[in-house]
């Protein structure tokens, strides 16, 4: 019988016509794939236009190929990593329990890796009920195929996939990206109906109307010409089961209520025999898949589930739940959506956290909320308040890892209440601080100090020192961040006198934050020591630790121009912060890249840099530098005004209210105010009142010097103040040459070449001219022409048509990669092995290299790798 | 009935220990009490990496379906043809 057979959901379901061309495009895929030139196809359609019959005749033509199949459930939050736990045994990953906590980027190199080994074509359907975890490691497949023997078939609803949909960046890869494409299946014609129907007495033209064309619906009504036509697809599917048993009717209707599918395990304890399925078979609407029983179709199954009457569907859950019960590894987010469904809130609770616990370890952090909230929303009122504030506290952590940070503080400030009902302090003091960091993380600094200082009184009342103690280390970093540096190290003197603090974590934490501050204040040597306690903290595996101190160090190298150290910095850290599953870091140190692109001139990668934390919605404290370099960047380079970003910036650095924050952004507005003239309070009053308070202020003598020239070439003061920075100082005895060479050696080159601008000397203001329309900086080049011509000075460069001579500034950060190793004369074989590309791809990044830097051969690169700040 | 030979790869099932083949034969017994056909289970023995089951029933099928419920692989599933064994000498005049 059939139903012993089936290894797919729905092949067959719906009949294939006028899909030539989209089974062309899957077959030449799997065929170009499995040669070990990988690729993928998304196909799209609504539900009944035929994906998975179309993905089924595809892999006909694989023939002898490895084949796996991972689907997606409707179920009210998705299991995590569920289409690849279908598919984990087949590619030797045993059954991908998650215990040992791997991240998920190991995860997506053990997947990877396993592809590797022989041809696959690896089939997803149904990714609009993806779960967050599963469309990041399918991204990340998706963009490393290049070399792999894999085809990548992927199916989804483009109605049901919405703009803030988890599967969305992929979907826009497969639009997007080379060896990747999407095929979109609509209604069939009627001439396709017409030979559906052929030989019957149906009439072609009133099928088509009557389904819209909907192949799954034309197909069933051709199943069945005899009967009266369907007025809908429900009444058709319906029809298959006219006359079966009401007991058997029963079990379809049990098999309809799980949305993935019936496992074939709880047939015993849901008393559906051998007999009973084979007289089911005869309807046709079953099918035997991933160890269970499910419809052929999801249309099929809605019909069915809608028959079921109001009411009557939580006892076939509570019977489903029962009977999953008993049997072995069952799946907890099964568990959650069936006990959600038939009431049972003690079940749903207990499930709901079981499944929220696999999520995390999936680093699936979005599903781990909605199964946290499911769990609270149905937590019994007189549960015991320790249950509820961890329960709290436990969503809101996982909110935080996912950016929602409103909704994190909201739910860490219900458990204040809580603790102090049960009169846990340790607790209490332990929420405050967590709330102080995501305060802090939402650029809500007064509220997040006022939050570390709650947190150290209720500690140090109760004689709590290790909450004492880090709550005052956490109050010693926002004083550091704020560039009040005796305050922070008052606060770290606290920390080491407190008892029982020494070592571990904490102790290491004030050695950070006591070395930044000496770093902070120009203590070059500090800069080895922050570096030792990282190792350390790696060493320990104190990954927060490491990473915040990555962060710091990052963003100090650029703030204090040791841009070289910072981008060594930045390649060690942002993979450590992505493999480690640090959000706020990985957000945090993207920003300090993109302002780190931002200086060197080169434009395209910081506005990809920006434009990503921007995009993925980066925790506020995260998006400054995002905001100015988007705000800038157009700026200089002449496109016209309007965007919103600098507005954006200045509302957060009010909230922030930290020297090194505020004085870059009152610098943009001053850069904005001198390229299109018109005048802005925040510049004549706000800029130059904050330039002369905040004016040696610790760590500040690069912001205050670049605040002090846009508002030396605004006119709004006569002099660089003191201290400042090494170029700004000379600039200001009037060095201008000596100061722009400074630059030069820095790796500054819009900085190199404002400075020429600023010069009385009328060929080193040419020069600067020259070195901006190089840069790609015409917008600002237009702006020194205005002024040039109108000093009457000869000889003013003419506006280029294009870039004419070579300049990073619009590689993107691909091909800075590629350009790099390209200059250390590495072979286009080396860099696809080192990049995990193919060749053929890393001839293409190098030929887009070459053209964009407008030279001949990649020794060029070679000789003027110095010059091009790639060496 | 029929009389049918099932392979089943399980790795490291020379290592299963008593507790553990009783609980997988208690399992057994519910599919086989829930099939609702004719079902008989005669022996299993286990050797290396595989259990070798011999059970009786009327089609293949029905050994599938077996094997679903309890969650068992079942790699080869054969029908027996024929039985013998030392007395079988003696059966047939030399």
């Amino acid at each position: 019988m059939t139903l012993a057979g089936a290894v797919s959901p729905y092949p067959g379901a719906v009949a294939l016509l006028e899909r030539e061309h989209e089974l062309g495009v899957l077959q030449t895929t799997i065929t170009t794939a499995t040669a070990g030139e990988g690729c993928g196809v998304a196909v799209s359609g609504d539900s009944g236009t035929g994906k998975s019959t179309l993905l089924a005749a595809a892999i006909v033509s694989a023939r002898s190929t490895r084949v796996l199949r991972g689907a997606c459930d409707p179920l009210s939050t998705p299991r995590p990593l569920g289409p690849f736990r279908d598919v984990a045994p087949d590619l030797g990953l045993g059954r991908m329990h998650l215990d040992d906590g791997a991240p998920l980027a190991q995860l997506c190199e053990e997947i990877l890796d396993a592809l590797r080994t022989e041809p696959t074509v690896l089939v997803v359907e149904d990714l609009h009920w993806v779960d967050a975890a599963s469309a990041e490691v399918l991204r990340f497949l998706a963009r490393r195929l290049d070399g792999v023997p894999v085809a990548l078939l992927i199916s989804y609803r483009p109605h049901e996939t919405g703009t803030d949909h988890a599967a969305r960046p992929l979907l826009g890869d497969f639009a997007r990206l080379d060896g990747l494409a999407t095929v979109e299946l609509g209604p069939l014609s009627v001439a396709a109906v017409a030979d559906l129907v052929t030989g019957t007495a149906l009439d072609a033209e009133r099928v088509h109307e009557l389904t819209g064309g909907n192949p799954f619906f034309v197909t069933e009504v051709a199943k069945d010409p005899d009967r009266p036509l369907p007025v809908s697809v429900r009444d058709a599917v319906l029809a298959r089961a006219a006359d079966v048993s009401s007991r058997d009717f029963e079990v379809l209707q049990l098999v309809a209520t799980a949305p993935d599918r019936l496992d074939d395990r709880v047939l015993p304890a849901l008393d559906v025999d051998l007999p009973t399925l084979r007289r089911l078979d005869s309807t046709g609407l079953l099918t035997r898949t991933r160890g269970g029983l499910a419809f052929r179709h999801e249309l099929a199954r809605q019909a069915v589930e809608s028959t079921i009457p109001p009411g009557g569907g939580a006892s076939l859950h509570a019977r489903l739940l029962a009977a999953l019960e008993t049997i072995d590894l069952p799946e907890p987010a099964v568990l959650t959506h069936h006990a959600l469904a038939a009431h049972d809130a003690a079940r749903t609770t207990y499930h709901a956290q079981a499944a929220a616990a696999e999520a995390i370890r999936a680093a699936s952090h979005s599903e781990a909320a909605a199964f946290f909230q499911t769990a609270l929303d149905h937590l019994a009122d007189d549960a015991p308040a320790a249950d509820r504030a961890r329960l709290l506290q436990s969503l809101s952590l996982e909110q935080y890892m996912v950016s929602r940070l409103d909704e994190a503080i909201a739910n860490v400030r219900a458990t204040f209440p809580l603790w102090e009902l049960i009169g846990d302090v340790a607790g209490l003091a332990d929420a405050h601080q967590t709330c102080a960091t995501y305060e802090y993380y939402n650029a809500r600094r007064r509220e997040a100090e006022a939050q570390a200082d709650a947190a150290a009184a209720i500690a140090g009342d109760a004689g709590a020192t290790l909450a004492y103690g880090a709550a005052r280390a956490a109050r010693g970093f926002m004083a550091y961040m704020r560039s009040d540096t005796d305050l922070a190290l008052t606060c770290v003197r606290e920390v080491d006198r407190t008892p029982g603090t020494v070592p571990g974590p904490l102790a290491l934490k004030t050695d950070l934050v006591r070395d930044l501050s000496d770093l902070v204040c120009g203590d070059d040597d500090a800069r080895g020591r922050v570096a030792d306690v990282i190792d350390s903290a790696r060493s320990h595996r104190w990954d927060e630790l490491a990473s915040t101190g990555y962060s710091q160090l990052a963003n100090l190298d650029v703030e204090h121009r040791r841009l070289r150290s910072a981008e060594h910095v930045l390649e060690a850290s942002l993979p450590f912060t992505v493999d480690r599953d640090i959000p706020i870091c990985r957000h945090w140190q993207t920003g300090v890249r993109a302002r780190l692109h931002f200086f060197q001139g080169r434009w395209s990668a910081a506005v990809e840099d920006a434009e990503r934390v921007l995009d993925e919605r980066g925790m506020p404290i995260a998006r400054l530098w995002p905001h100015l370099v988007a705000a800038l960047v157009p700026m200089r380079s002449g496109a016209p005004e309007g965007s919103p970003h600098l507005d954006h910036a200045w509302e957060l650095a009010g909230q922030i209210d930290e020297p090194l924050r505020l004085l870059p952004v009152l610098s943009a507005f001053a850069e904005r105010m001198w390229m299109s003239g018109a005048a802005d309070s925040r510049v004549t009053d706000d800029a130059v009142r904050e330039l002369e308070r905040l004016t040696g202020a610790p760590g500040s003598e690069w912001a205050v010097g670049e605040l002090a020239s846009w508002l030396l070439r605004l006119g709004l003061v006569d002099k660089q103040p003191t201290p400042v920075a090494g170029p700004f100082r000379l600039a200001g005895e009037g060095r201008y040459d000596e100061a722009a060479g400074r630059w030069h050696a820095l790796g500054e080159p819009f900085a190199e070449a404002m400075t020429l601008g600023d010069a009385p000397d009328p060929g080193l203001r040419v020069r600067g001219v020259e070195l901006l329309d190089r840069l790609g900086a015409v917008g600002t080049a237009d702006r020194r022409r205005v002024e040039l011509r109108a000093e009457g000075v000869a000889q003013v460069p003419q506006r280029p048509r294009a870039s004419t001579r070579a300049n990073p500034s619009g590689l993107t950060n691909r091909q800075l990669d590629v350009a790099k190793l390209v200059a250390r004369g590495f072979t286009n074989a080396e860099i696809a092995t080192r990049l995990f590309i193919s060749p053929k791809t890393a001839d293409h990044h190098v030929s887009a290299v070459l053209t964009k830097l407008d030279l001949p051969n990649r020794r060029a690169v070679v000789l003027r790798a110095d010059e091009l700040g790639i060496a | 009935m029929r009389r049918f030979i099932i392979e089943r790869e399980i790795p490291g099932a020379g290592e299963l220990s008593q507790e553990e083949l009783a609980s997988i034969a208690r399992t057994s017994n519910e599919a086989v009490a829930s099939l609702g056909v004719p079902y008989t289970w005669v022996n299993s023995y286990v050797a290396g990496d595989k259990i070798y089951c011999v059970h009786e029933a009327d089609d293949a099928d029905a050994i599938i379906e077996h094997a679903r419920r309890g969650g068992f692989p079942a790699n080869l599933v054969t029908e027996v043809a024929n039985e013998f064994g030392p007395q079988s000498a003696e059966l047939v005049a030399g």
